[in-house]
């Protein structure tokens, strides 16, 4: 994912090319990652506590930009053409056309506000609480590459897929469901930007179209949901049972 | 031509038919269009299968795709099934447009996709780079999603609904494993560009790290098995099997759950040989066989609508294969014949279901009974399918669940064996308490006859022929295609090929 270093690790092994031990150089860089993956938490945070969809949709567009940001920070000096291709492509999708995607079935479901979700939003932050402290205990003991510099990488992007997968169980509307799925989305994206530096430019841009016509797909799919049933709450989804 | 050129080709041809199909005015012609461009695809994978069956793996793009006896084995299959499906579907929605009940945009759509799905497909079985595998399974959800709600319908958006998100959600997860497999894939020492060749992952298997391998096996058994239909993560399955048009749930069926348990099959040899985790992956794939069986089986029972009960059976028979992979040796090689002998007789099932459920305007079994009396292609063939389907003698998924039976009393594993028993007791009961009504039922009021084309007939009646074929007699060639499939599953080895087969007669 990164470009590779041309001198060797400290202890002797080029294989461990992460910005781990980039960042053990650099403390600028160091610094820029956990400043974004702290923002990250923070998103997470204030999605789990908001109920206007509006402010939920722009919160994952927001997340999204920073994490475009991330291999641009951690690559540095040594950012190569891989690194600016993906980080410009995932900003421009994730910052700026699955917002307004999403912004436009919004529009056509005229709806701005959860309509009391199963899970409330005091509950819902409390709940992340718990989770935040799970990932960082998951962080801890996940040792990669023989280091545990990558803890807060790893922690984050547990944070993440624990909140994703939190927001598309706890939460009604349908787009509450594909914002959800968005962050588990990035989760999944910090843990291969940050954990694995070996996964090839063709793979990332495979995961990033897949992810771009699912949103897509699943906006149309809001949009019907909307036409037929004047709503789009999907616990009220349920003719098809047994 | 070259096995280089033929594998492009396999890439190529599906997407250029879809663009042709939906550039098309016409809605017929679109159609005819996708049949022909199955039919090329078809020959093109006929061909390269007999060339890797004869003289090994054949690979292109610096090894980036590659096609071994497994990948061939399993395009061939569903290249088979797809044929099928598409020549029913030019005669299926034939009807519906000259009923004027499917507009030619939402026609052309369907033609579209229709190769699309095709071509992510194949690029599952080619690709030799994990990730890439992974990107074709994303593909397959996302492009095959619209095509359940060719007609917008409340059930079909539903179905439509849960289908993408459970999926995506899933093989989201899958992705996950893929990412801990290469983080354990680290320490092997080749250049990060291939570290998720599935050929340097089997090669290197021994330096693996033993914890991201197992960790990841986990991730990406849940995320494939829920795009396979395994229970407990079926739940999408038999709604959008229910409300899909027919030849859409008959590819469904017949292919796209297989499509996702063949990822699986790809990471068992690696897992397998990671030292200190032999046997730790087959038990895994028991345990989640045994459980989409028995759930399978107690929902069958239950079941009002005849697509809903096809698609539990899918679970059910997603699990037997699956036992069958978890048992190894024997096991294997009867998982991938259940493989070709569940997708040609479901696809049977589900054609001669939806022409009478579109005859009929439902799927409602009460509605249905009597069908044999309405057409003896339609009701007979589906009376017919669904004896094959629940293990009737001597058709071939007899022997292929006969093989596992035997596979699990080799391995000593009398539990299993029983479980599996019951399991395919209960649904043989089911599902034949269904059937009879079903074939020679009171119609109630008197129907028209339901005429068939003979083409029609053929495509219900030669795949059930084959079926009894191959329950009987395998073909000298056919065995050596399904054993080289089986070895590369590396666990193959334990039983030769033939001895099983001499004493299963």
């Amino acid at each position: 994912m990164f470009s590779r270093p041309e001198q060797k690790g400290e202890n002797g092994t080029n294989e461990r090319l992460d910005f781990a031990v980039l960042s053990r150089r650099t403390s600028r860089e160091t610094m820029s990652v956990e400043l974004i993956l702290t923002v990250v938490v923070l998103t997470n945070l204030r999605l789990l506590g908001a109920s206007r969809l509006g402010a939920c949709i722009r919160t994952v567009g927001l997340q999204g930009l920073l994490l475009g940001l991330l291999p641009l920070a951690t690559g540095g000096r040594l950012t190569t053409l891989h690194v600016v291709v993906l980080a410009v492509g995932s900003m421009v999708l994730k910052g700026f056309v699955f917002p307004r995607l999403l912004f436009w079935a919004l529009r056509e479901a005229h709806v701005t506000r959860e309509v009391e979700p199963f899970i409330g939003y005091t509950g819902s932050l409390l709940i992340g609480g718990f989770m935040l402290g799970g990932a960082v205990w998951l962080g801890d003991r996940l040792v990669i590459g023989g280091t545990t510099d990558l803890s807060w990488v790893v922690a984050v992007a547990m944070f993440s897929i624990l909140t994703g997968l939190f927001l598309i169980v706890a939460r009604k509307r349908a787009i509450h469901q594909v914002l959800g799925f968005l962050v588990m989305e990035n989760g999944i994206y910090i843990f291969g930007i940050g954990a694995i530096p070996g996964i090839p430019l063709l793979v990332e841009l495979g995961l990033l179209l897949d992810i771009f016509v699912a949103v897509f797909v699943m906006g149309i799919a809001v949009y019907h949901i909307n036409r037929e049933f004047d709503h789009m709450e999907t616990d009220k989804l349920d003719v098809l049972r047994g | 031509m070259n096995s280089y050129l033929m594998i492009w080709l396999l890439l190529i041809v599906p997407v250029a038919a879809a663009c042709l199909a939906v550039l098309q005015k016409s809605a017929r012609v679109a159609l005819r269009i996708a049949l022909v461009g199955v039919g090329i695809e078809l020959c093109l994978g006929l061909a390269i299968a007999k060339r890797v069956f004869s003289s090994g793996a054949a690979t292109a793009g610096a090894e980036w795709l590659r096609l071994d006896a497994l990948g061939a084995y399993n395009l061939v299959v569903m290249l088979v099934v797809y044929f099928l499906s598409s020549v029913y579907a030019l005669f299926y929605f034939g009807r519906e447009i000259d009923a004027g009940k499917l507009v030619a945009n939402r026609a052309r759509m369907f033609a579209g996709l229709w190769c699309g799905a095709l071509g992510a497909m194949t690029l599952v079985f080619v690709s030799n780079n994990l990730g890439i595998m992974w990107v074709g399974i994303e593909a397959t959800t996302l492009l095959t999603a619209p095509l359940i709600s060719v007609h917008v319908t409340r059930e079909s958006l539903e179905a439509m609904w849960k289908y993408i998100l459970i999926c995506s959600v899933g093989v989201a997860f899958a992705f996950m494993g893929t990412l801990l497999v290469a983080a354990g894939a680290r320490s092997m020492g080749i250049e990060s560009e291939h570290i998720l060749f599935w050929t340097e992952l089997c090669r290197n298997a021994s330096v693996l790290d033993p914890a991201f391998v197992k960790a990841g096996f986990v991730f990406l058994l849940v995320g494939y098995g829920t795009k396979a239909g395994l229970a407990p993560m079926h739940n999408w399955l038999p709604d959008a099997h229910s409300q899909a048009p027919t030849p859409v749930s008959a590819i469904f069926s017949g292919f796209m759950l297989n499509a996702a348990l063949y990822c699986v099959m790809r990471y068992v040899p690696v897992v397998e040989s990671v030292p200190g985790l032999k046997g730790w992956s087959s038990s895994l794939l028991i345990l989640l066989g045994i459980v989409s069986i028995l759930v399978a089986a107690v929902f069958i029972l239950s079941q009002h609508d005849l697509k809903r009960l096809l698609a539990y059976h899918s679970v059910e028979h997603m699990g037997i294969i699956t036992l069958g992979l978890g048992l190894g040796g024997l096991g294997t090689f009867a998982a991938l014949f259940h493989t070709l002998n569940h997708s040609l007789c479901k696809t049977v099932a589900f054609f001669t279901a939806g022409r009478l459920g579109q005859a009929c305007g439902t799927h409602n079994m009460s509605r249905l009974s009597g069908s044999m009396r309405l057409s003896i292609v339609w009701g007979g063939g589906l009376f017919c399918s669904i004896l094959v389907l629940i293990g009737i003698a001597p058709f071939a998924i007899f022997m292929s669940e006969f093989q596992i039976l035997k596979a699990a009393a080799d391995n000593q594993a009398i539990v299993v064996a029983a479980l599996f028993l019951v399991g395919c007791g209960i649904v043989f009961v089911g599902a034949l308490g269904h059937a009879m009504p079903l074939a020679w039922g009171d119609p109630g009021d008197a129907r028209l006859a339901l005429p068939a084309r003979r083409a029609e007939a053929a495509i219900v009646f030669l795949p059930l022929a084959a079926l009894l074929v191959l329950g009987l007699w395998m073909p000298a060639s056919f065995k050596h295609a399904l054993a080289a499939a089986a070895d590369v599953i590396k666990q193959a080895g334990a039983v030769p090929a033939d001895s099983m087969f001499s004493i299963a007669r």
